[in-house]
C-alpha cells in the first residue's frame, strides 16, 4: 500500500501524516523558523500529546529551538491548554504544542503560541511561514545554545488557576464519567481526583501512542460509542468526551443521551451571558442558530465569522476583551475570557458542571428549556470546478432568505438556514442545514443533489 | 591560500562549525540516513561536552526516530566507551556527537557499525550516497519507537573490560599519586572514578567539570599541556595523564612534568601488550620505528598502513593484531578491550608497568630506543603534487620507497614520510632518525626540495 501523502503548512501551523507527508526535515525547519520568529531572552514552553510520533517530533523541536538559542521548558505529555497556561505563568516568549488534536493517530502537528499563550495572529503566522520558506534561520553561535529544563508541576499550577475560577467544593459532588480517548485529559482529571477529591470515572484513560480506542472526533456518534451507555448504569450526573489534546469536549446527559457537538457553545452562552448582558458571542457561520436564540434571551449579540480557528482569533483581536462573553465553534471547542481565550475542554466541562450546580438542575432539565434545533451535516468530494457558479445560482434561487457570502454561501430564514462551502483543509464540499423544530431534510437533500449533479 | 573548512560532508561523516554551517537540519538528515542504512533496531547515541552537543544530539535522535530506530541515549561519555557499548549490546550501530580534538566551535558525528567500529570505507560511501539521495526510511506513527536513557552501564562495561587485562591488585597496592587534565571533556567524570575507585590512585585533577568549556587547546600535545606539567611538579605526582574532549586520545607526562612523545607512549603500551599476549602489531606509516624495535624484541611483526584510525583498524582485523595505534596522535588500540583508540587502556597499561617494574615514567621512557623526530608542513599548488613526490623519490634513489600513502622513503636508520592532507592543500612531512644530525639533514633536504617552488616549510 502506498503511504498517505498528506502535509499541510498553513497559518494554523504544520500538520500531516507522519512518514507520508510530515517528515523530520519539516519539523526541524519549522521549529527553526519559530525559533527565529520568537523574541530571544525568555524561555519557550513545549509539550506533546501521547502519539508515538510525538517522540520524534519533540526531538526536532528541541533541536531547532536550542539551535536558535532559546531556553526550553518541556512539560512532557500535557494538554494544549496546559501549555498555553504555562506560557502565561512563566512569562514565556511563546510555546509549541506537538499533537494532532482530533485527527487520527497517524497524524501529527505543530501548533505555535505567542507570549501569554495566545494563538498567533494571521500576520505572525504568515511571517512564520515566510521564514520557513526562506530557510534563513537565526541560529545562535556555538556559545549561545539554549538549555533544556524538564518541568513536572505544570498540571498542578494549571489546576490552581481553575480552582480559583470554579468552586471546586461544590463541583466535586458530581459523579462524572469521562471518555479520555487515550489523550491528555486523563492526566489532569486523575490529578483532580487525587488532589481535590473529584469523582471522575475515566475510560480510555491510558495515554496511547498508536491506537486510540475510537476516532478522537467529538460527535454524537463517538459519544454514543462507549461513553453514553455508561452514564446511567453508573448513576453519573453527566458524561464528557475529550479529544486527544483536550481542547474540545462533548457531552452525554445523565440519561445517557449523546448530545451533538454543537451543544457546548449554546450551553455556555446561556451560562455566561447573563453575567454580562449586551456582550458578544463570536462563532463561525456553520454553528447552530440555537446560539443566536439563547444569546437574544440574555440580550447578547452573535458575531459570525468564516469557518476556521484563525478567523475566530482574528475577530477576537478586533474587540476589547471585556466586550466578549465567549467564542467558539460547533466542534465542541469553546474559549472563555477567564482563561485568556484559550480553547479549553476541561474549563468548558467545569463551566457546564457549575451551571448544573448553580441552577440546581440536571443536564436534561437545562436542555428541556431550549428549543429543538435539528442540524444536518453532509460532505461531498470536491470534483467540480463549478462551485462558485452553483453558489451564485443558489443565492438567486433562495433570494427570499438573507444571504451571507463571507465564506461560501449561507442563507438565513427566520427558522432555518443553510451553509454551503468548500473546506479549507480537505478537498470536500460541506453542506449544513438547520431548522428549528424538525429536520430540514428536503432542503438538505436538494442541496446535496445540486452539488452532486455538478458537471 | 589555505581555505577555511566550515562544513565538511564526506566519507569521514559530517563535521563543521555549528550554527550557520552545521545546522540541526543537516544533523537530523544525517541521523535519518544513518538509521535508514543500519535498519530499524537499537542505535546508541552519546556525545562529548561541547556546548552544541545537546542540540545536535536531539537533532540526530529526531532523524533516527523518524527512520524507525530505537534510540538508547547514553549521554556524555568518552567515544571508546560508547564504542564498547555499541559492540557488546547487539545494537545496530551508534553515533557519537563529537569533534574529537577540533576547536570548540566545531562539532561532528562519528558513526559506528553494529560491532562498535568506525564505518569502513564501503559503509561510509553507501551512507553518503543515501544521504545525498535523501533516500530515507520514513517511519509511520505505529513504527516510531522511543528513547531510553542508559547513563551508567556503558562506563561499568568499559572499565570491566579494561580491568580484565591488568593486575588490579598490583596497581591498587601502589596507591600512585596521579595528575589528570580532563580538558572538561567527555571523560571528565569517568576518568577520575576510574583512577581512584578502580585503580586506587591518589588523584590531583584539573579540568574535570563537564559543564565548563575547554580550558586549553583540545588536542593533547606537549605545547598544550603546561597546566598538567605544572600540576605534576607542584603535587609531586608520579605520572600525569591528559585526554582529548572525547577521551580516545591520551598524552602522558613523566614525574618531572615532561610530556612524553606520543610515539613513546604507544611504544610502552605495545611492549606491555606483547608481553602479555601473542600476535602482531599494526601502526600507520608515520609512527616511529621504535615500534619495530619493540616488536622485534618480542619476535613479532609490524604492519604499516596509511594514516587514519579506520585504516589501522581494518588492518588489525585482517592480521588479527594484538595491539596497534597511531603514534603522533596519541591513539592506543587494544582489540582485547575494543578495536578503537582507548585512553583508559593506555592509562591502565602504564600504571601497571610502573607497578611491575618499580620504575619511574622517565626511566621507562629512557629504556626505549632513542629516535629523533620532526614534523612539518609545506603548502603546495594543486597539480604540483606528482612532480614534488617524484622529485623527492628521484633525489634519494638508495631508499626503499613506499607509495601506499603519499611517499615514505626508508633507510635502515632513518625515514621521511610526505603526504597530502585530506582537508587542506598542505603536504605533511615527518622525518625520523637514530641520529639527531642525520634527522636534521634529511628534514632539511626534503623541505628544501619540496619548497623550492613553494613557500618555506613550517615546523610543527
Amino acid at each position: 500500500m502506498s503511504k498517505q501523502k498528506t502535509l499541510r503548512l498553513s497559518q494554523v501551523g504544520l500538520r500531516g501524516v507522519v512518514g507520508g507527508g510530515l517528515t523530520a526535515t519539516h519539523v526541524l525547519d519549522f521549529a527553526s523558523a519559530f525559533g527565529t520568529l520568537v523574541e530571544p531572552g525568555r524561555p519557550v514552553i513545549i509539550g506533546r500529546d501521547p502519539r508515538a510520533s510525538g517522540r520524534m517530533v519533540r526531538e526536532g523541536v528541541l533541536a531547532g529551538l536550542l539551535a536558535c538559542g532559546h531556553n526550553i521548558l518541556d512539560l512532557g505529555i500535557v494538554s494544549t491548554p496546559v501549555i498555553q497556561h504555562a506560557i502565561r505563568r512563566r512569562d514565556a516568549a511563546g510555546g509549541v504544542s506537538i499533537g494532532a488534536s482530533h485527527n487520527a493517530a497517524e497524524w501529527n502537528a505543530l501548533k505555535f503560541f505567542g507570549p501569554r499563550g495566545t494563538y498567533l495572529s494571521t500576520a505572525e503566522a504568515g511571517e512564520l511561514l515566510d521564514i520557513y520558506h526562506l530557510k534563513k534561520f537565526a541560529f545562535a553561535g556555538w556559545q549561545g545554545m539554549g538549555k533544556l529544563e524538564l518541568v513536572d508541576h505544570a498540571v498542578d499550577r494549571y489546576l490552581d488557576d481553575l480552582a480559583a475560577v470554579y468552586d471546586f467544593d461544590s463541583l466535586r459532588r458530581f459523579r462524572v464519567v469521562v471518555d479520555c480517548c487515550n489523550g491528555t485529559s486523563s492526566v489532569i482529571l486523575r490529578r483532580m481526583n487525587e488532589r481535590f477529591g473529584f469523582e471522575f470515572i475515566l475510560i480510555n484513560e491510558h495515554p496511547e501512542g498508536v491506537a486510540f480506542a475510537h476516532d478522537p472526533l467529538i460527535t454524537s456518534r463517538t459519544i454514543a460509542l462507549q461513553l453514553a451507555p455508561l452514564v446511567k448504569p453508573l448513576h453519573a450526573h453527566a458524561g464528557f468526551l475529550f479529544d486527544v489534546d483536550s481542547d474540545r469536549v462533548g457531552i452525554a446527559t445523565e440519561l445517557g443521551e449523546p448530545l451533538s457537538e454543537e451543544i457546548m457553545l449554546p450551553l455556555l452562552t446561556d451560562y455566561l451571558l447573563p453575567r454580562g448582558p449586551g456582550k458578544l458571542v463570536i462563532t463561525n457561520l456553520s454553528s447552530t442558530a440555537l446560539v443566536d436564540e439563547l444569546a437574544a434571551r440574555h440580550g447578547g449579540k452573535v458575531i459570525r465569522v468564516p469557518v476556521g480557528r484563525q478567523a475566530t482569533i482574528d475577530a477576537l483581536s478586533g474587540y476589547r476583551h471585556d466586550q466578549i462573553a465567549l467564542a467558539g465553534e460547533g466542534t465542541g471547542a469553546v474559549m472563555m475570557p477567564q482563561f485568556e481565550f484559550v480553547y479549553d475542554g476541561i474549563a468548558s466541562m467545569l463551566a457546564v458542571l457549575s451551571m448544573m450546580h448553580q441552577r440546581n438542575s440536571t443536564l436534561s432539565e437545562i436542555l428541556a428549556g431550549y428549543p429543538k434545533y435539528c442540524i444536518l451535516k453532509g460532505e461531498l468530494p470536491l470534483t467540480s470546478a463549478r462551485i462558485p457558479s452553483l453558489l451564485t445560482d443558489l443565492q438567486k434561487e433562495y433570494s427570499d432568505g438573507r444571504a451571507t457570502t463571507l465564506d461560501g454561501l449561507r442563507v438565513d430564514w427566520p427558522q432555518r438556514w443553510f451553509h454551503v462551502r468548500v473546506s479549507q483543509t480537505e478537498p470536500i464540499v460541506r453542506v449544513i442545514c438547520e431548522q428549528r423544530g424538525h429536520p430540514p431534510s428536503v432542503l438538505f437533500e436538494s442541496l446535496l443533489e445540486k452539488v452532486r449533479s455538478l458537471p | 591560500m589555505p581555505r577555511e573548512h566550515l562544513l565538511k560532508i564526506g566519507v569521514s561523516g559530517i563535521r563543521g562549525v555549528v550554527g550557520e554551517f552545521l545546522t540541526p537540519a543537516l544533523a537530523c538528515s544525517f541521523g535519518q540516513a544513518f538509521g535508514s542504512y543500519v535498519g530499524r533496531g537499537r542505535v546508541i547515541v552519546g556525545r562529548d561536552t561541547r556546548a552544541t552537543g545537546q542540540m545536535l544530539q536531539h537533532a540526530v535522535q529526531c532523524g533516527l526516530l523518524a527512520a524507525g530506530c530505537d534510540v538508547i541515549d547514553v549521554g556524555i561519555l568518552p567515544t571508546p566507551t560508547i564504542q564498547v557499548y555499541v559492540g557488546t549490546t547487539g545494537a545496530r550501530g551508534g553515533i557519537a556527537v563529537t569533534a574529537s580534538h577540533n576547536p570548540p566551535e566545531y562539532n561532528a558525528l562519528k558513526l559506528f557499525n553494529a560491532h562498535g567500529l568506525f564505518f569502513n570505507h564501503y559503509e561510509r560511501t553507501e551512507l553518503i550516497d543515501l544521504y545525498h539521495q535523501s533516500d530515507f526510511y520514513q517511519a509511520e506513527n505505529q513504527e516510531i519507537r522511543g528513547i531510553r536513557c542508559d547513563y551508567e552501564s556503558p562506563t561499568l562495561l568499559h572499565i570491566e573490560r579494561v580491568m580484565k587485562h591488568v593486575d588490579k591488585g598490583l596497581i591498587r597496592g601502589r596507591q600512585f599519586r596521579v595528575a589528570l587534565d580532563g580538558v572538561n571533556g567527555a571523560a571528565s567524570v569517568m576518568t577520575p572514578r576510574f583512577l581512584t575507585e578502580t585503580l586506587g590512585c591518589r588523584l590531583d585533577a584539573i579540568s574535570v567539570d563537564p559543564t565548563q568549556p575547554f580550558p586549553r587547546e583540545a588536542e593533547p600535545r606537549p605545547d598544550t599541556l603546561g597546566a598538567l606539567a605544572a600540576l605534576v611538579t607542584a603535587q609531586g605526582c608520579e605520572i600525569g595523564f591528559a585526554q582529548d574532549p572525547d577521551g580516545d586520545r591520551l598524552a602522558v607526562a613523566d614525574e618531572t612534568g615532561k610530556v612524553l612523545d606520543n610515539d613513546d607512549v604507544l611504544a610502552l603500551a605495545v611492549d606491555a601488550a606483547l608481553e602479555r599476549l601473542p600476535g602482531d602489531v599494526v601502526v600507520n606509516l608515520t609512527t616511529s620505528s621504535v615500534i619495530d624495535d619493540i616488536a622485534a624484541a618480542h619476535g613479532r611483526k609490524v604492519y604499516r598502513t596509511p594514516v587514519g584510525e579506520a585504516n589501522v583498524v581494518e588492518m588489525m582485523q585482517a592480521v588479527n593484531a594484538v595491539i596497534g595505534g597511531e603514534g603522533s596522535n596519541g591513539g592506543i588500540i587494544f582489540p582485547s578491550v575494543h578495536l578503537c583508540r582507548d585512553s583508559f587502556t593506555g592509562m591502565a597499561f602504564l600504571l601497571e608497568r610502573m607497578a611491575k617494574t618499580g620504575l619511574r615514567v622517565s626511566q621507562l621512557a629512557a629504556g626505549l630506543p632513542r629516535y629523533y623526530r620532526k614534523l612539518g608542513k609545506v603548502a603546495f599548488e594543486h597539480g604540483a603534487l606528482g612532480t614534488l613526490m617524484q622529485g623527492l623519490e628521484d633525489r634519494f634513489p638508495d631508499a626503499t620507497a613506499d607509495r601506499s600513502d603519499g611517499l615514505k622513503l626508508q633507510w635502515p636508520d632513518r625515514w621521511v614520510h610526505v603526504r597530502a592532507s585530506n582537508t587542506e592543500p598542505l603536504l605533511r612531512l615527518a622525518t625520523e632518525a637514530r641520529n639527531e644530525n642525520a634527522m636534521e639533514d634529511l628534514y632539511e633536504s626534503a623541505t628544501v626540495l619540496l619548497s623550492a617552488a613553494q613557500g618555506p616549510a613550517q615546523v610543527e
